[in-house]
């Protein structure tokens, strides 16, 4: 390729940057300026004082630390679970032929397409009624389980691109169902898992209203619940609530960096596939 | 065979939903039982006086209202009644009635929560609170009480709510701003601020900052020029928001915008209210957490006063929240002590430190309320303040009223046009 | 046959259990429950004492004036922001795809950030960024100093100008969604693919072509699909920017059914908008939803 398009593509990928990162900038400008119960004009944005207090405040307020703890158990933890139960689902659509197969992913696809807003009640019904209203497994089983009809429709379309040879291997050394599911198809997809991961993770991160609804003791909040806390029925410091944004942002962009370096290495199959 | 199997499993599949369905009647059973258990367990409790009884309480206090609220006014009730232990929560406002919802109709509600006093018409009618009238010494406490932030919890023959701390908006006028006017102190009457707001145009402020169409924001100004929404017992729409005065307040606010007098904030322009009275505002109107969350800064550069008077006097509108009790509470008589408790005199001048004014009418005619330094004038307002109509269908009414509102002042009906149709409208919602 | 299908059967019982258990309980149920809803004046705090209503709602909402707004107005958002989000993203990948670029993380990261940032907090940062007057930085940008504008626009007081702002929050924020997924799929086409095409003598635009973009079309289906079920749930952002405002010609159906629900508590009106709702979703997608199942690619 000429340099030429190479300088192109180079410079549309940059102004899409600038594109992408001009309100954060302004979110972060704001966030290190003071007196902000009204957003700054840009112009004085530029020439105001910079300083991180509004970031010691938000970490000190509203019990913010332990909220963040918190969060960082519970979105890990549904995201394990909904890796496993989503991966063992998807690989049962993919794979085998089951009476109703068909009938019960077109049921998963409508679950998708009715809004959830109005779920929440039914919802919040069951897991009174397992007794598990105030507690992170009746959150997390609710995340998960709602998670799964939209996790195995995106699963069982990379699950099938997989080569069903390559299951032959396997069955040859003796191996099961499960033996083929774990060596074959999750190593596999490591690429989907981890994007469906990430999904998961920011999803269960930023929750906010199941989370309020199912937890009623304030120790056991989570992080947007807190986030929620800074805006002020009469007025909201935009300021203390960016920095709070802030600090909420940056581990999802950790975890981003983290599990993306995986599916970068592992670019499927290259040998595997010929076989 | 195939067919055999397909039977199979769809009845499984149903036996499956059968448990999930059976699991919820089978839990309402349960739950049936926790009550009479936890209710035998308290009265156990009683006799054995160490264990206190745990209360829970939502509330939306802001930062500083919280902070006071639970090292001063919750160590003071706990001192006086050491059985009853009281967990209080903050709720994001977010959200707020969806929680109340799910809680209610989940049997996980709190036993108190401190509410909009707008909302408990709404969930009164829904069956989710409990009416007090018949409560041990409930004359007593009504008495303290001042009558028309009490009158916000009354639906239907019955009192579901004790007024908090109530609230109302006065006008806050930029000092500079009336220095550069000509004007000494704040103008009384509704033409000397039309007068000195004309001469500020020319310098490219604005004379008048109302905060929305929406009747928070419109309703003091629509009834302080006459206009009404209903009748006094708020049972007829027709003839009040339609009649001769309230089309004339209506357009006198259409007319004052049209020429340029009111700032851009009525139809959510920029600069806010906040940021306007800073220079560009003379007068924006706001609740007394005006003063109490930006504090000295506000007080340097604003002074407050009752609202300029007009053809309906100076009228502007009631706020506040109420304490409402719900029918699943599982300690009704506890939380009605902490009911009681927070209706009394010392409990309501220590919160009136932040800016919420006492409805105990002791409280707020103490010393200690009247030298917080900017509560003065809302008392004052407070005294010809009006309720929005107090009614369980006040969400769609408010929307109605927005709405003609909004065309009016945007051009797109006359005002005669729009309050006929929301007058119809809202009588209908009245029924 | 019959006992091979059973033996299958009995081999995918454990690994569908779980799932269908979760699905069944926390999805289909509230699902079951919202349509039985539907039909009812309902009571949510006595369920007991709900009124039967049969098929009402539905005729109510096909004789509102403002749920035929609201459904005009979702579905400019989808015809508007799915394509927008689908063009960007795909286009992006495909840079960043493009073998000599260096810094692949970082600008995937970059794009990605958007995704990750909760609504709320990006929709209170859009209102002001489209504030009108000198304030917002939109106008600041276009008018004050490019000169683009020839006067300040006031961005959410105008019903197509209000929309446009929800829009462009919908692409901007939608794009690193639609990029991730197609570079994962992207990265999944075995490079033997392409060494072949080379050795063709095949150009970049004719490899797009014959080759990328028809192992990307269960992906792409995925993609699409996902997206319209977001444009039809798109809420958050007019709730917050506009609240339906000006003059509630911006509300849309989900903003709709939760005013119906949450403020005005008439939940059987709320389901059988969302009823409605999910059905028209669904049969939207229905052609696309049979070539997901069938569209076998072999390698």
């Amino acid at each position: 390729m000429s340099l030429f398009w190479k300088v192109v593509v180079y410079l549309l990928l940059i102004i899409g940057v600038f594109i992408v990162l001009t309100p954060f900038l302004y979110m972060l400008l704001t966030s290190f300026t003071q007196d902000t119960f009204s957003l700054p004009h840009p112009d004085e944005l530029l020439k105001a004082a910079k300083s991180f207090d509004n970031y010691i405040e938000a970490w000190r307020k509203n019990d913010f630390q332990r909220y963040f703890l918190n969060s960082v158990f519970v979105a890990t933890t549904t995201t394990v679970f909904a890796l496993f139960f989503s991966s063992m689902t998807a690989y049962a659509f993919a794979r085998f032929q089951f009476p109703l197969k068909e009938f019960l992913f077109r049921l998963f696809l409508f679950t998708m397409m009715v809004p959830g807003v109005l779920n929440i009640i039914p919802q919040f019904t069951v897991i009174k009624s397992l007794g598990l209203v105030d507690t992170y497994s009746g959150l997390l089983l609710l995340y998960v389980g709602v998670g799964i009809a939209g996790n195995t429709f995106f699963l069982r379309g990379f699950f099938e691109r997989i080569p069903k040879e390559l299951e032959e291997s396997v069955i040859i050394d003796g191996g099961g169902k499960w033996t083929i599911y774990r060596h074959i198809y999750l190593p596999l997809s490591k690429p989907s898992l981890a994007t469906l991961g990430i999904f998961t993770f920011s999803g269960a991160w930023d929750e906010f209203f199941i989370a309020l609804t199912i937890l009623k003791t304030e120790a056991k909040r989570t992080l947007p619940i807190a986030l929620q806390l800074f805006q002020g029925q009469h007025a909201t410091k935009w300021g203390l609530v960016f920095a709070a944004s802030i600090i909420a942002i940056v581990p999802i962009i950790l975890i981003f960096i983290i599990f993306q370096k995986k599916f970068v290495q592992s670019t499927t199959g290259e040998g595997a596939v010929k076989g | 065979m195939k067919k055999i199997i397909r039977i199979v499993l769809i009845s499984m599949l149903i036996v499956c939903l059968g448990i999930v369905s059976f699991g919820c009647s089978n839990a309402k059973d349960t739950t049936n039982q926790d009550v009479t258990n936890e209710k035998t367990e308290a009265d156990k409790k009683e006799e054995t006086p160490k264990d206190p009884i745990t209360i829970e309480f939502w509330h939306t206090y802001s930062d500083t209202e919280e902070v006071i609220f639970n090292e001063q006014v919750l160590p003071l009730f706990e001192e006086k009644y050491p059985l009853i232990k009281v967990e209080a929560t903050r709720m994001p406002y977010e959200g707020l009635k969806q929680q109340v919802i799910a809680g209610v109709a989940g049997d996980a509600a709190p036993d108190l929560m401190r509410m909009d006093i707008i909302w408990v018409p709404e969930f009164a009618k829904l069956g989710a609170l409990t009416s007090l009238d018949g409560k041990e010494g409930f004359g007593d406490v009504k008495n303290q009480l001042f009558p028309g932030p009490l009158a916000t919890n009354f639906y239907n023959g019955n009192y579901y709510g004790l007024p908090l701390n109530t609230n109302t908006k006065v006008a806050i006028y930029n000092k500079e701003l009336l220095k550069e006017a000509g004007l000494s102190e704040p103008p009384k009457t509704f033409d000397q601020l039309i007068e000195v707001s004309k001469a500020l145009k020319s310098k490219g402020k604005f004379g008048i900052g109302i905060g929305g169409t929406g009747p928070w924001g419109s309703l003091p100004y629509f009834w302080t020029f006459g206009g009404r929404v209903t009748d006094d017992q708020f049972t007829k729409a027709s003839g009040y928001l339609n009649s001769p005065e309230s089309i004339a307040a209506l357009e006198k606010i259409v007319e004052l915008n049209n020429e340029g007098l009111i700032a851009p904030t009525i139809l959510g322009g920029e600069p806010g209210t906040w940021d306007g009275i800073k220079e560009n505002y003379l007068m924006i109107d706001d609740g007394p957490w005006f003063y109490s969350i930006l504090g000295d800064e506000a007080l340097n550069l604003t002074t407050p006063a009752p609202l300029p008077t007009d053809d309906g006097g100076s009228v502007s509108v009631v706020g506040g929240e109420d304490l409402v009790m719900f029918k699943t509470s599982k300690h009704p008589e506890e939380a009605w002590t902490f009911m009681k408790f927070l209706m009394t005199e010392e409990p309501q001048t220590i919160m009136a430190q932040t800016g919420l004014i006492p409805t105990n009418q002791k409280a707020a005619s103490s010393d200690e309320v009247l030298s917080v330094p900017f509560i003065k004038p809302y008392i004052e307002q407070l005294k010809t303040a009006q309720p929005r109509t107090p009614h369980p269908n006040w969400e769609k009414i408010q929307e109605s009223l927005n709405l003609a509102f909004e065309k009016a002042v945007r051009g797109e009906m006359s005002a005669e046009d729009a309050l006929n149709e929301a007058a119809q409208e809202v009588d209908g919602f009245l029924e | 046959m019959t006992k091979k299908y059973f033996k299958q059967t009995w081999d995918v019982f454990p690994f569908l259990i779980l799932g269908l258990i979760g699905v069944a309980v926390f999805v289909i149920f509230p699902l079951l429950k919202g349509i039985y809803m539907s039909f009812f004046e309902y009571n949510v705090l006595f369920p007991k004492e709900s009124i039967f209503v049969g098929l009402d709602n539905y005729i109510r909402a096909f004789h509102d004036q403002k749920f035929y707004l609201s459904l005009r107005n979702t579905l400019l958002y989808g015809v508007v922001t799915v394509p927008g989000q689908w063009v960007f993203g795909i286009f992006i990948a495909i840079l960043i795809n493009a073998k000599f670029i260096k810094n692949k993380v970082l600008f995937r990261t970059v794009y990605y950030v958007p995704v990750i940032t909760s609504w709320v907090v990006v929709s209170f940062l859009f209102k002001y960024l489209f504030s009108d007057g000198k304030y917002g930085l939109i106008n600041f940008i276009f008018y004050e100093k490019l000169h683009l504008l020839t006067h300040p626009v006031s961005w959410l007081q105008n019903e197509w100008t209000a929309m446009i702002v929800i829009w462009t929050l919908g692409i901007w924020k939608g794009i690193g969604w639609v990029m991730i997924i197609y570079l994962a799929a992207l990265q999944s086409i075995p490079r033997h693919f392409y060494e072949a095409a080379a050795i063709d003598g095949a150009k970049a635009r004719q490899v797009f072509q014959f080759i990328t973009l028809p192992l990307l079309k269960p992906t792409t289906i995925f993609v699409i699909i996902n997206l319209i079920i977001g444009s039809f749930n798109v809420f958050i952002q007019v709730l917050l920017i506009t609240n339906g405002g000006p003059l509630g010609r911006t509300e849309v159906l989900l903003s709709y059914m939760y005013k119906q629900a949450f403020n005005f508590f008439d939940f059987g009106y709320a389901s059988a908008i969302s009823v409605t709702m999910g059905i028209m979703i669904f049969l939207v997608t229905w052609g696309q939803q049979k070539t997901i199942g069938k569209e076998k690619i072999e390698f």
